[in-house]
């Protein structure tokens, strides 16, 4: 009996909906914004490799993985290899305290919002890491801006998740869909759109997309602190961030979406709850992908600033309407 | 850390994604800050002034044509047009017109890929992609009319080599309708879009004076409030005929040099109409003899980027003695150094491709020792031979030290 | 403060609408009329008296021994090495050459990109 439940629980970790969904929806997800990013341009976007080009992300990935890898003179060497690993295995980990297939993700524990959070600062930790052990000055560059604008993001990114949080009067990322699903019956966005707003904005400048690409801006410093970057470590670092950007819709789902939750005929509620997830990390993915295609590159002065003036007052008051709402009974 | 930790070297090029071309600048920042800018220029240097005094003028049609891709009417142009002043012969004005026709297009469609390129630079990819496919409209029309998307071979010595038919008159009306539309919406979002507006208002201040001061050219100039423009300084081919407005603006930044180049686009487009619709009947080229009698001339025209000079000397020859080139690029070099002191290092790429830098077309220059001015010119060979040599005794120190850094 | 976000419109409108990019070289795209591509040379009408040689920019045109023509010259064209200008078009008196619409050029032999009738 045990052996077959500690069996089950490792076909959850590492295979539905543990680390093989998790990557192959992260090529998907990868997939369908390069896609849209090529509508909104008016382009075509991957088209050749597997059906509308569906296979390109996971093409680009192997290819990435035959080429040759280098590390430089300068770079720390332990660092240097170890950091795309770490970045990869944290990415995953997170992704095992999103709800995909039932209402609680593979791990929950009492507080996990605190964890989850925690952790995904480590991303950007990571990335300052990364540039840091490559000796190279763009990378340090890079560096530095990561570090900068790390200092704009996390904080409106966080009290954006802490409004929600404090809506559901609970820590735990179960209990948040959970109170949605069953005592609201609404999905909390109705009452925090300015916290979804805020969170939709410091996400596409946790996955350093544009406008907020800064580290890594191709025309002022080529690539930041991933200069150094080859082969294999580069494969790694891309498949993280097709990690982060499932964690990212995942986590926006469940806080603000209702969770997996949806529609379904009892019994066949795991495969349901996953159709649901997908849609709505689609939408999320939507939204990021048209507000990347719509913004030109800011500073990296602009964006502290922005992110300090506007975000942070704006993420406060989100969370006081919360505390109203609370106060007068209406959630 | 210390304050001049802090304080390190930046190389942008020879090879830098924000530079279609090669070209060296070394940046010293402080953070995010430049506080000093240097510059190297030389890297694609190709001997086309050499080259040219061992062909014919025929030859050098194409030659000149191609020293820029983008603006290369304006040099095939110029150097018609220079060589007809020093065979003492003129285009009909049939010609002459066509010619104008295709230099106020080429300026189109290099202001365009201009904007898309400046839109790349601080990254709003969907705007360079957009603009880019507009520019395809008049591209398609300059296939139309001479033969070929990029150099277009359409002057030649004593004027035009094609005519521009009734029907073709039509689909380019047609064209420039569209890209007025397009050009209108672009310069709406370059006016309301907050994250432009960010990156290019109040950076890469030039004021007027130092303008004036480091002699900068076209659009660059015009955009510090320099009201410079030769197509009306000192008309040639029927710019003395076309009414047209000169566009300057005096904010002195990015922003107004965005400006220029799209107002500049409208009156191009209105330039093209009055052209089409004024096409003089008659020849399109007179004929040229081959040889040119002892003789100098000065031409110069206003190219998309700005002043362009040739010289030539002929010695009776059916080959020119000396022809020296002078692109607005070289003009525009330091200016741009002014530009980058005490911006941001983000703020490299778009002020640099401000002045919409052509560093191919440059490259014409000596090397010049930046230590002891004193100039060398070397052959490859003695340059290889002393690089290894340099690099047997220094090499190993050299890469350390460059890590170090 | 004023939003971001100008050209949301626009981006939208593009969803629905065809991708701009042509399928080449899936679907062709046939060159406009007047088009400066390959060379297609009249070996007839040629009198070998060497005049696009001589005009050829690009040392593109070589001169060889032929008994068809007057002069007993004739031109061969490596058009490896052609810009595609038109000028040996525009000079030959006899209007022996002309350069047609075909663009797809590409050899893995240098060799074969001659043009030797
Ligand atoms: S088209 Fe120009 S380059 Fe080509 S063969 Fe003719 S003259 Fe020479
Ligand atoms: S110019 Fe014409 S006639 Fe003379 S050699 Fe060339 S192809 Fe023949």
């Amino acid at each position: 009996m045990e052996t077959i439940e500690l069996l089950i629980l490792l076909l959850k970790f590492i295979v539905f909906p543990g680390a093989i969904f998790c990557i192959a929806y992260g090529f998907f997800l990868e997939w369908f914004d390069r896609k849209l990013y090529a509508k909104f341009q008016n382009r075509i976007g991957p088209l050749l490799t597997g059906p509308k080009g569906l296979l390109q992300p996971f093409a680009d990935f192997v290819k990435l993985l035959a080429k040759e890898d280098i590390t430089p003179v300068g770079a720390d060497k332990l660092g240097f290899t170890l950091t795309p690993l770490l970045t990869v295995a944290v990415s995953l980990f997170t992704l095992l305290f999103i709800p995909i297939h039932s209402l609680t993700g593979v791990l929950s524990l009492p507080g996990d919002v605190l964890l989850v959070l925690f952790i995904s600062t480590v991303f950007g930790l990571l990335i300052m890491f990364a540039g840091y052990f490559s000796g190279n000055r763009f990378s340090m560059v890079g560096t530095e801006r990561t570090g900068l604008q790390f200092v704009g993001y996390e904080i409106p990114f966080a009290l954006s998740v802490i409004s929600v949080a404090a809506a559901a009067r609970s820590l735990e990322i179960t209990n948040i869909v959970n109170y949605q699903v069953n005592i609201l019956g609404l999905p909390l966005i109705v009452f925090t759109p300015i916290a979804f707003a805020i969170y939709l904005i410091s996400a596409l400048a946790k996955l350093e997309k544009i406008p907020f690409d800064i580290p890594e801006a191709e025309t002022e410093i080529v690539g930041g602190w991933q200069v150094e970057y080859s082969g294999k470590k580069l494969a790694f670092f891309r498949l993280a961030t097709d990690l982060k950007m499932v964690f990212v819709s995942g986590l926006a789902a469940a806080l603000f979406l209702g969770g997996p939750y949806g529609p379904s005929i009892p019994g066949l509620e795991p495969i349901f709850y996953t159709i649901w997830f997908i849609i709505k990390t689609l939408i999320v993915m939507f939204i990021l992908s048209n507000l990347r295609s719509l913004f030109a590159r800011y500073r990296i002065d602009q964006v502290v600033h922005g992110f300090w003036k506007y975000m942070v007052p704006l993420a406060v008051l989100q969370i006081l309407i919360v505390e109203g709402l609370i106060f007068m009974g209406v959630i | 850390m210390s304050v001049e930790k802090r304080i390190f070297k930046i190389p942008v090029g020879p090879q830098h994604p924000a530079l279609k071309e090669f070209e060296h600048f070394v940046f010293t920042v402080d953070g995010e800050r430049v506080i000093d800018v240097g510059f190297r220029i030389g890297y694609t240097h190709r001997g086309i002034e050499k080259l040219a005094e061992s062909k014919t003028y025929i030859q050098n049609l194409y030659l000149c044509e191609r020293i820029c891709g983008i603006c290369s009417a304006a040099h095939q142009g110029c150097y018609a047009q220079t060589v007809e002043e020093l065979a003492d012969i003129t285009a009909p004005p049939r010609g002459t017109y066509i010619r104008t026709l295709i230099w106020e297009l080429e300026r189109i469609h290099s202001h365009l890929l201009w904007l898309g390129v400046a839109a790349h630079e601080i990254g709003f990819d969907t705007l360079f992609m957009l603009v880019w496919r507009d520019r395809e409209v008049v591209m398609d029309l300059l296939e139309m009319i001479s033969g070929n998307r990029v150099n277009y071979a359409m002057s030649t010595i004593g004027g035009v080599r094609r005519d521009i038919s009734d029907e073709l008159k039509h689909k380019i009306l047609k064209g420039l309708d569209i890209l007025e539309e397009r050009t209108k919406y672009y310069k709406e979002v370059c006016m309301k879009e907050q994250t432009i507006l960010a990156r290019a208002a109040n950076v890469g201040i030039l004021t007027r004076e130092q303008a004036l001061k480091l002699n900068a050219v076209g659009p660059t100039a015009r955009a510090s409030g320099v009201d410079v423009d030769l197509r009306r300084d000192d008309p040639y081919g029927a710019y003395d005929e076309v009414p047209f407005n000169v566009i300057v603006y005096d904010t002195c930044d990015v922003l107004a040099r965005v400006l220029v180049r799209v107002d500049e686009t409208f009156e191009c487009i209105n330039m093209c109409r009055w052209l089409l619709e004024n096409l003089p009947e008659g020849d399109i080229r007179t004929k040229f003899a081959r040889k040119i009698a002892e003789n100098e001339v000065v031409g110069r025209v206003e190219a998309p980027r700005g002043e362009l000079f040739y010289y030539i000397k002929s010695n009776g020859t059916d080959k020119p003695e000396r022809l020296k080139v002078r692109t607005p690029t070289l003009a525009n070099i330091l200016p741009v150094c002014e530009m980058l002191k005490g911006g941001y290092i983000a703020d490299i790429p778009i002020v640099l491709a401000g002045i919409d830098p052509c560093f191919a077309c440059m490259d014409r220059a000596l090397f010049i020792d930046e230590n002891s001015e004193k100039k060398w010119v070397w052959s490859r060979e003695q340059l290889r031979i002393y690089s290894i040599k340099w690099y047997k005794e220094h090499g190993n120190e050299v890469v350390r030290e460059r890590w170090k850094q | 403060m004023p939003l971001p976000g100008a050209m949301e419109k626009e981006l939208i409108k593009l969803i629905a609408k065809k991708p701009a990019t042509e399928m080449y070289p899936f679907i062709k795209v046939e060159p406009p009329e007047g088009y400066r591509g390959k060379i297609s040379f009249d070996i007839e009408k040629c009198i070998g008296c060497g005049l696009c040689a001589k005009d050829c920019p690009a040392g593109a045109i070589e001169m060889v021994e032929d008994e068809r023509t007057k002069l007993k010259k004739r031109p061969k064209f490596i058009y490896s090495r052609c810009l595609f200008c038109a000028q040996c078009e525009e000079s030959c008196p006899r209007k022996a050459i002309k350069l047609t619409k075909e663009f797809e050029l590409a050899d893995y032999n240098k060799e074969a990109m001659v043009i030797d009738v």
